[in-house]
């Protein structure tokens, strides 16, 4: 009988509509790099948010030490030792480092805070794990690596010796994501036990000694990560040999799209800007990925592009037309599409229907319009016509509300409308973001395309895979500049981690690109 | 000089009830909660207190210690109907505004109502006299005896009390450190253990606490012990809003700012005494309209800036 | 393919679940009502609560009369609600809205009809301008529209009284009300015995149903609606939210101030006399009864012309229960409590159906389940 700190027996959670976990067992050992694999909606955060007590499952028993407890809130799960560092940290921006890591125990008197004490603590922690970190510096002005610290460090204030990560390297440079797992390694050495949530499979072979994998709400297996491979885990993860790559032509660029001149954009957040006199072209027939950390000002650049925010210096033309200063609606009608980075809050107006949805761009058209009236039937064909094109899945069809609808549709529905009306350039950012492989097969599939008609493309992306497989050419964003320009079939992704990092560029201010 | 003693003298009890107000809208938003009922709240407040004075009018007890017991009816009062809006915002996840609306407007119909059918006239007249011409000693100190000392409330001295005892509470308690937290990002606070429905009816709570006081205080110093359902607070309950987003949500800023309001509408109010005012022979509607037109000319610069709580207004959801 | 009026789709509809939401939200404010009166009178009040129900069919004439002002400050509160933003200060542009009504009423020489049609323009146009003024502090300096129509209401307030009092022709201290209209600048009335009920009842559903058409059927509704749902897409989509921030807010300043012009340019059934305002310094009650109404009617012209009716049906029975001893300020509280509880109506109405649908048999599984399961879980990451 093995010696398990954690066991998650038999548990079952429910949503409205959705089993998330479906009869799932987890293991942890003491002192153990456990890891959690499953794509995107396979279950993982919500089996430990499980752990975490912040749901309750339906069905099943969670053990600690081989005696059954219940968890019904995080207060009883640290009251047990069970620390997490969430995906979105939870830290609250106006406060400091300090009071971020203090929140809800507090060390006090009479319920006045004792912020010195807190402080000592907090240092002495820091020096122990080697977590760098200010303790009276505002979340907000922090980078997004010592933020994660904070997260690990609230952990260890609270003693806790289970520690779980959900996806911590999605935000970390590839070097970052080394010293990251150099400190796990160190915890384990301690005695602490690692629950470790991913769906990247080098980090697991190269950091975890066992691992559960979960697909679509299911228990798949249980492995000892030195008896199997990449190959074994994806193909539990995936239910089927996944083939990774894309299936693209070469092709030969035309003229120029998109040129960007000196462009800077002031940051919302701080002083700095978030944009730093960025200059490239775009070409008809080819597919330009930005690559770059989340947060090295790729929004922000976006954003100036498609005239979301104004950028304060620089040039963007489209097609030779200056398009610097002109607004949204003119840069549409002038042959840009935009597949934003956050469909529900950019993409859709969710509360309207699937036609009203997909004529978002062109309602003022005169197809669409006449005298200020609208052409409902003219708009319901069109959206027939898109659904069937596109494969748009949708409950009562063109007047299904999109709030209905499933995420990869909705995706489906933003890429119909970007596609189908007149355009010269598209700029998608991330736009598989949080969908299954059949979805991003699709879409990568339209991209290139859209590309073989003769149309540009701006592709950003966080995913190192589509961004290797998909583009023709690669620009790397870091700190707001552009740091390099690679092509995809003459690097490897550890380069191309180097670029992203900051520890390597060819392009610079001494050799500048027209 | 003396019109400035006189100015100051008459600012204080009024800038005391926005004060208080103003500090108990922050702790409603810096929970997470928009509180637009703090004009109902106060009206409230105001019209318990009032009773209670009526009450206590006839018997023997001295005025200063009468006014005290009323403010704590006051206090208890607004604390009860804040719990309404509470209730609302946090377990029915209603739309936090309307709520507010509908408080503000219950209440002006509700005294009018009640005055109607008790007094038969439009709301509680009171006889008690607060009023303190001189208080022993301090009155005596040059220049702060009579700015401070001469010629005032006993609210005064309470609503700066208060003021002390809420900034403290904010920022140097584990309380405070909490509720503000859930202001800014409650799903934060709940991964933590911290109870984001209980603290953001503490902060309802509070102001339901500080609003009673301040509308009791409204009562006090500027109709001189009376309540009427008609003019209720004059727009008290929405200039202490517009003096907490002035203040940007922080208590020293929110004295400031309220101090600022209340010495406008002295102004408004004591042209006649002011020779050089008086001689520029402005009708007296402009003086009454300025506190108001300030208000907007205010948010305007700050608005640009503005950085309110993160959550505020949204219903904590723990699902999401 | 999708048949439009199954009965599921029916009961589901929005239309149908906003009303059984508003329902409930008035029988609990009636409750409360009935509650007063027990504890006022209780051997009066199952005559009293009866007057309140049905009192206003006895005066419907009435009922239509006093519906029509709020009717107005109902759309104009409805309407911008459509688009996200607050009109409290509904208030503020009903009493500027009188104010230009009465100005042209009594300053302007104008023959017969062209008079108060007249008065009923200038009406609209000073409801308009003073919607105008929180809509551009908000479109452009970002000021919140709710603070500063508030504002707004107290500066127009004491404006209106200011220039009335000042004003020799339009006021009469000794009474401090202002004179009696000219007949020329009255609505029509519709001739209905002891009742004031005029053309304007017929004007103001006339506009509801413009509104209506306007919010549904035309572009300009599109991207209103659009932008009320979800400002970021709008921007995305290119919409120039600042033009329809201040275009909205003076459709509803429009609209309240035409509420003003009809309250008081209606029709007095004694001759020679006419509606009459007094300065007394106090905050339009039609405007604020006119968030009751946008909140009953959900929003929309057509249930905003059925909540005014409703109001002014509760307010006549109110009135008419004074004959009990009753004061009609019951009434008012009611209402303030129908608002309390239609705010959350909506969830109250779900827990009710909830409920309801545990106790029955069918629990069909939602086909959900194979599509994409990302898209609940990705929300809580």
């Amino acid at each position: 009988m093995e010696n398990y700190i954690i066991e998650m027996l038999h548990i079952t959670k429910e949503f409205p509509g959705i089993i998330a976990n479906n009869d799932i067992t987890l293991r942890l050992k003491k002192g153990e790099i456990h890891a959690l694999l499953g794509e995107n909606g396979a279950g993982k955060s919500t089996l430990m948010s499980v752990l975490f007590g912040l749901y309750k499952p339906e069905k099943g028993e969670i053990r600690k030490d081989g005696k059954t407890v219940k968890i019904n809130d995080p207060k009883d799960a640290n009251d047990l030792g069970i620390g997490m560092v969430h995906q979105h940290f939870k830290l609250v921006e106006n406060f400091t480092v300090l009071e971020n890591i203090i929140l809800g125990v507090e060390p006090n008197k009479l319920g006045f805070l004792e912020r010195k004490k807190a402080k000592e603590k907090v240092l002495a922690l820091s020096k122990q794990y080697g977590l760098q970190v200010d303790p009276d510096a505002l979340i907000e002005k922090i980078s997004v690596g010592m933020q994660q610290r904070v997260e690990i460090l609230k952990m260890l204030y609270r003693d806790n010796d289970i520690l779980i990560f959900d996806e911590p390297t999605a935000v970390l440079t590839p070097q970052e994501i080394d010293e990251l797992m150099e400190i796990m390694r160190g915890f384990a050495k301690e005695g602490k036990s690692i629950l470790f949530i991913t769906h990247k499979l080098n980090e697991i072979m190269a950091v975890a000694d066992r691992c559960t994998v979960l697909r679509k709400g299911k228990f798949i297996g249980e492995v000892e990560i030195k008896d199997t491979n990449k190959e074994e885990l994806s193909k539990m993860m995936v239910g089927r040999d996944v083939n990774l790559t894309v299936d693209k032509k070469d092709n030969t660029p035309g003229d120029v799209v998109l040129s960007l001149k000196g462009v800077t954009v002031p940051s919302n957040t701080s002083k700095k800007d978030a944009v730093k006199d960025v200059s490239f072209d775009v070409r008809a027939g080819e597919i330009v990925c930005i690559a770059g950390i989340d947060g090295n000002g790729q929004t922000e650049l976006v954003f100036a592009i498609t005239g979301l925010e104004k950028q304060s210096k620089g040039e963007i033309t489209l097609c030779g037309k200056d398009i610097s200063k002109a607004s949204v609606r003119t840069r549409s009608k002038s042959g840009m599409s935009h597949i934003p980075e956050d469909r529900q809050k950019h993409g859709l107006v969710m509360d309207y229907s699937l036609e009203d949805n997909l004529v978002l761009q062109r309602y003022w058209q005169s197809e669409f319009e006449n005298k200020g009236f609208i052409k409902r039937n003219e708009i319901r064909s069109y959206a027939e016509k898109l659904s069937k094109q596109y494969d748009i899945r949708s409950g009562q069809g063109p007047l299904t509300i999109a709030r209905n609808m499933s995420g990869g549709n909705q995706q489906k529905a933003i890429l119909a409308r970007e596609l189908d009306k007149e355009h010269k350039l598209v700029v998608a950012v991330q736009p598989t973001r949080g969908l299954d492989v059949g979805a991003i097969e699709y879409i990568h599939k339209q991209l290139v395309a859209t590309r073989n008609k003769g149309k540009a493309v701006l592709l950003v992306s966080l995913e190192l895979d589509e961004v290797m497989d998909v583009s023709d050419r690669i620009l790397v964003m870091y700190e707001g500049e552009i740091v390099g320009e690679l092509d995809p079939k003459k690097i490897t992704v550890q380069e191309l981690g180097l670029y992203m990092s900051g520890a390597k560029r060819n392009v610079g201010k001494e050799n500048e690109h027209a | 000089m003396d019109t400035f003693y006189y100015l100051i003298q008459n600012t204080l009890p009024i800038a005391i009830p926005l004060l208080l107000v103003a500090l108990g809208g922050m702790f409603t938003e810096r929970s997470g909660v928009i509180n637009l009922a703090l004009e109902g709240v106060m009206l409230f407040g105001a019209f318990f207190g009032c009773l209670s004075i009526l009450f206590l009018e006839n018997s023997k007890i001295n005025p200063q210690i009468v006014l005290i017991i009323s403010m704590c009816i006051a206090a208890v009062a607004g604390i009860m109907y804040s719990m309404l809006l509470a209730f609302a915002a946090v377990n029915m996840k209603a739309d936090q505004t309307i709520t507010g609306t509908a408080l503000n407007m219950l209440i002006p119909a509700a005294i009018l109502l009640f005055s109607k059918m008790k007094f038969n006239s439009d709301g509680v007249t009171t006889d008690m006299k607060f009023y303190i011409q001189k208080v022993p000693g301090l009155s005596k100190i040059p220049v702060l005896g009579e700015l401070f000392f001469q010629k005032t409330y006993l609210t005064v001295y309470i609503g700066f009390l208060l003021l002390i005892i809420a900034t403290i509470i904010f920022y140097m308690t584990k309380f405070g450190l909490r509720l503000r937290a859930c202001g800014e990002h409650p799903q934060a606070a709940d991964s933590l253990g911290i109870n984001v429905y209980l603290m953001r009816y503490f902060g309802v709570g509070i102001s339901g606490f500080l609003g009673g006081i301040g509308g009791f205080f409204y009562s006090v110093g500027v109709m001189n012990g009376n309540v009427n359902g008609h003019t209720g607070v004059a727009g008290f309950g929405f200039l202490a809003l517009a003096v907490m987003i002035f203040g940007q949500w922080k208590p020293l800023n929110i004295l400031f700012a309220s101090l600022f309001f209340a010495f406008l509408r002295t102004l408004a109010y004591s042209v006649a005494l002011i020779p050089s005012l008086n001689s520029l022979n402005i009708n007296q509607t402009y003086y009454k309209m300025l506190p108001y037109v300030a208000t907007m000319i205010a948010l305007i610069f700050t608005s640009k800036k503005s950085r309110a709580p993160k959550a505020e207004g949204i219903p904590f959801d723990k699902s999401k | 393919m999708h048949n439009i009026f199954s009965p599921q789709k029916l009961l589901k509809s929005k239309a149908i679940s906003a009303f059984t939401a508003a329902l409930l939200a008035i029988i609990l404010g009636l409750i409360f009502g009935y509650i007063i009166m027990v504890v006022a009178s209780p051997e009066n009040s199952l005559d009293g609560f009866n007057m309140v129900l049905v009192g206003g069919f006895s005066r419907l004439g009435d009922v239509f009369y006093f519906a029509t002002p709020i009717l107005m400050t109902g759309l104009a509160v409805g309407f911008a609600f459509k688009m996200g933003l607050f009109d409290i200060g509904a208030s503020g542009q009903y009493t500027m809205g009188m104010f230009f009504a009465l100005y042209v009423g009594f300053m302007w020489k104008l023959p017969g009809s062209l008079h108060w049609v007249a008065c009923i323009i200038a009406g609209m146009m000073g409801g308009m301008l003073w919607g105008f003024i929180p809509g551009f502090l908000k479109a452009y300096m970002n000021v919140n529209e709710v603070i500063t129509s508030i504002m707004t209401n107290y500066i127009g307030m004491y404006l209106v009284d200011m220039w009335i009092q000042g004003n020799s022709v339009m006021y009469v201290p000794s009474k401090t009300r202002t004179s009696y209209l000219p007949g020329s600048a009255q609505i029509p009335s519709l001739g209905v015995a002891n009742s004031n009920v005029n053309v304007s009842i017929f004007i103001a559903i006339a506009i509801a149903i413009c509104l209506y058409i306007v919010l549904n059927k035309t572009t300009f509704g599109y991207e209103l609606r659009a932008t009320g749902f979800n400002k970021h897409a709008s921007h995305y989509a290119g919409m120039n939210s600042k033009r329809n921030i201040i275009i909205t807010m003076v459709i509803a300043g429009g609209a309240a101030g035409l509420g003003g012009a009809f309250a008081i340019l209606a029709p007095s059934i004694i001759p020679g006399s006419s509606m009459t305002y007094e300065p007394v310094s106090v905050i339009a009650a039609n405007g604020f009864n006119g968030i009751a109404v946008a909140l009953l009617g959900n929003a929309s012209p057509i249930g905003i012309i059925f909540a005014s009716l409703f109001i002014s049906h509760i307010q006549r029975g109110g009135t008419l229960a004074a004959l009990f001893g009753y004061k009609p300020e019951i009434i008012d509280v009611v209402i303030a409590v129908i608002i309390y509880f239609s705010a959350f109506a909506m969830l109250m109405q779900t827990t009710v159906a909830k409920y309801f649908k545990k106790h029955r048999k069918n629990k069909k599984p939602e086909s959900n389940a194979n599509e994409d399961p990302v898209v609940t879980l990705n929300k809580e990451a």
